[in-house]
């Protein structure tokens, strides 16, 4: 037995999006002779006409605005894939290599809508630019396949996999607009420290398996438990806490925990802004679902004598000193990107607080929906917030000069309502009362006092209060500082990320509003880890 | 006998593997790790896992030691450009992580640690390591990360095409 159907519809979402992502590539080939077959009776005259009227079209770029289209139609059948699955029962896939359950799904979905905002970003971006290509768009597929198969994993060879598809993918889009030197940096960094923190990761899977002699997450358990009643191999407790720490350390790497955030501000200040809102929201999403599956179901049983206190331990201090750093280097800031990249150092803290409360079994259902519930929040306000930043950067993305404070002055007269949109996706990123981002920080930190985390959730609130400083900053220079410069009006091309923006407003909004229904489609997910 | 073996490919292993990181120039480097590959498909083979030893030779000692020398080829660095030896004390720190960490793992090893699966008693039910056992394992057990795999080598060579192509 091998596997059959039922294994590949568990995994639909994945299989979409790779096949969007091929089609794309494919796309690209025709694109480029019958353009070429249809430019060659031009005459020379007519060249020059055009060019004429259009200075920086090169007369060779063929038109690729469909490719937009075309990728976020197929993160939305990737969606409709997740939430039309969404209420079935959990099963296991692939003979436990891969599980489709309620927290999957809920995750999966969680990276289409992330992908098909993106997409409408990118779009206006990159036409801007004129640097549409169609590996952009494919690479962003195969990245979110990568990120819905993590979020399935339950092995840990396809979670290695699945994890390098997912950053190889964001290693050349960080280095996508090669124009000026920072994305270069940025990708080289990241490709760097990604290597060594996949590397690490490797290393930690390699002393599970010595211990346990399985990758599967269940067989894991058993071995865990095993361990902890004594019963295991000699020495396997030793190598079952040297395993889980090091695959933590792996993925406080990908999730930007402190101390594992250097590169963050680098890589997120110089990719460009569509793809930084997509990284941030979507590694999160699959990082923290995947981190969660290790941890909850390979090393959770209660009883385990991992340590002191299991991996409790380690997530409470990772959490701790996330939440504190990530808003104290946010401080200084002046560029509205780094702000931001420390913000999400900050917000990985948060989510930090709800893995921890997930190390307790009653508080499990609760720490997990809030877990979902921040995940689906942050990624909307934060795509949003990038988006905002694309449509400033990309008059700025030439010169490099960046988005310094200073070029947000008097945006409110300008554009009132990419001022509005700004300053929502700021407050809910403070967690500010009637946004999705108060809701998400009320639930994580409700299930941490439920888990008898209260010192953490009480120290994570002080943190939040620091926060508000410099989120509220950007709101004052956007309508209170008088306008400085001139010249940073955005340009055309901003239907597409019109829409985008408003869509990820109404989402922070219905979120914040109505929480309720967030809460109950994503019900059938609470009870994946329950046992 | 056995013993015997391990021990003179461990230390091949460790020596070439500081040679790599020690050497200056990096041509001498290279030949280094060959050698250090040659030496850990020798430990391979002590395991009884004969394809993974053969691969080991054919891809990495083959082909991508022929690439990493035509990388280091074509970068053609001078005798001045490699820089004099430098004693800092990072390196002295991780010269001492190093120690601590290698006597941390003697000291373990000398309480042996029992793995959960036995390599002999495997072997001689499954024919574990031959091509016919890693074929079922690659096709069977393990067909998901098996088919993510080529998903990941088709992303790695659409990225290698975007970073290397004109300035966009």
């Amino acid at each position: 037995m091998t596997f059959n159907a039922n294994d590949l519809l568990g995994v639909l979402p994945a299989i979409i999006l790779s096949i969007g992502a091929l089609l794309l590539l494919m796309s690209e080939v025709f694109l480029s002779t019958t353009r070429a077959a249809a430019q060659a009776p031009a005459s020379p005259g007519e060249r020059v006409a055009q060019t004429a009227t259009a200075p920086e079209i090169s007369s060779t770029q063929p038109d690729r605005r469909y490719q937009a289209w075309l990728a976020a139609g197929v993160a939305a059948l990737g969606l409709w894939a997740a939430l039309s699955q969404l209420g079935d029962p959990a099963i296991s896939l692939f003979n436990g290599a891969a599980m489709s359950d309620g927290f999957g799904r809920v995750v999966a979905a969680t990276v289409c809508g992330a992908l098909l905002i993106s997409c409408f970003v990118a779009f206006g971006y990159l036409e801007w630019l004129r640097a549409t290509r169609g590996e952009f768009y494919a690479l962003t597929l195969f990245s979110a396949a990568g990120m819905c198969l993590l979020a399935q994993a339950t092995d840990l060879i396809v979670i290695f996999v699945s994890l390098e598809v997912m950053s190889l993918a964001l290693y050349a889009l960080c280095a996508y607009l090669r124009r000026g030197k920072r994305p270069a940096e940025a990708a080289f960094k990241y490709f760097i420290l990604g290597s060594f923190a996949s590397a690490i990761f490797l290393y930690g899977a390699a002393l599970g398996f010595g211990a346990t002699g399985s990758t599967r997450l269940a067989d894991i358990a058993a071995g865990v438990r095993l361990a902890a009643t004594g019963g295991g191999p000699g020495g396997s407790a030793g190598l079952l806490f040297a395993s889980v720490a090091l695959l933590t350390a792996g993925f406080a790497f990908k999730v930007a925990a402190v101390p594992f955030h250097m590169w963050v501000p680098d890589v997120y200040d110089g990719a460009p802004a569509p793809v930084t809102g997509f990284m941030a929201a979507g590694v999160k999403a699959a990082a923290f679902a995947v981190l969660v599956r290790i941890l909850v179901s390979g090393f959770g049983d209660p009883s385990s004598s991992i340590g002191p206190h299991g991996w409790q331990q380690i997530i409470v201090w990772l959490a701790a000193l996330t939440m504190f750093f990530g808003n104290l280097l946010a401080v200084p800031q002046r560029s509205v990107k780094r702000m931001l990249a420390y913000s999400s150092i900050a917000h990985a803290g948060y989510l930090l607080v709800a893995v921890a409360a997930m190390g307790n079994a009653p508080s499990r259902p609760d720490a997990t929906q809030g877990l979902l519930f921040y995940l689906a929040s942050y990624g909307a306000t934060v795509i949003g917030a990038f988006g905002v930043v694309a449509l400033i950067e990309r008059k700025f993305a030439l010169a490099g000069t960046g988005d310094d404070l200073s070029s947000w002055a008097g945006l409110s007269e300008r554009h009132p309502a990419l001022a509005a949109a700004m300053s929502l996706f700021m407050l809910s990123l403070a967690g500010v009362p009637p946004t999705a981002g108060f809701m998400a920080k009320l639930t994580v930190f409700r299930s941490a006092i439920e888990a008898g985390l209260a010192p953490l959730a009480i120290f994570g609130v002080l943190t939040s209060v620091a926060g508000l400083y410099y989120y509220l900053r950007v709101v004052v220079y956007v309508y209170m500082v008088p306008e400085g410069r001139a010249d940073s009006v955005p340009g055309g091309r901003v239907l597409s990320a019109s829409i985008a923006l408003a869509s990820c407003a109404l989402i922070v909004l219905w979120m914040g509003i109505m929480p309720g229904s967030f809460s109950a489609m994503i019900q059938s997910a609470s009870g994946s880890f329950g046992r | 006998m056995e013993a015997v073996l391990f021990y003179i490919f461990a230390i091949g292993v460790v020596v070439a593997g500081a040679q790599v990181v020690l050497r200056r120039n990096p041509i001498y480097g290279a030949v280094s790790l060959v050698a250090c590959f040659f030496f850990l498909a020798g430990i391979y083979v002590l395991l009884s896992a004969h394809l993974i030893a053969i691969l080991q030779v054919m891809v990495y000692a083959g082909a991508v030691m022929v690439l990493f020398v035509f990388v280091i080829m074509l970068l053609n660095l001078k005798e001045e450009e490699l820089g004099e030896m430098h004693v800092t004390t990072m390196k002295g720190i991780g010269l001492a992580a190093v120690l601590v960490l290698v006597g941390f793992i003697a000291w373990k090893a000398l309480t042996p640690v029992q793995f959960a699966r036995d390599m002999a008693v495997n072997e001689q039910i499954h024919g574990f390591g031959g091509v016919k056992a890693v074929g079922n394992v690659l096709y069977r057990s393990s067909v998901l990360p098996f088919e993510v795999t080529s998903l990941l080598l088709l992303v790695a060579v659409v990225s290698a095409v975007v970073i290397a192509k004109g300035k966009i």
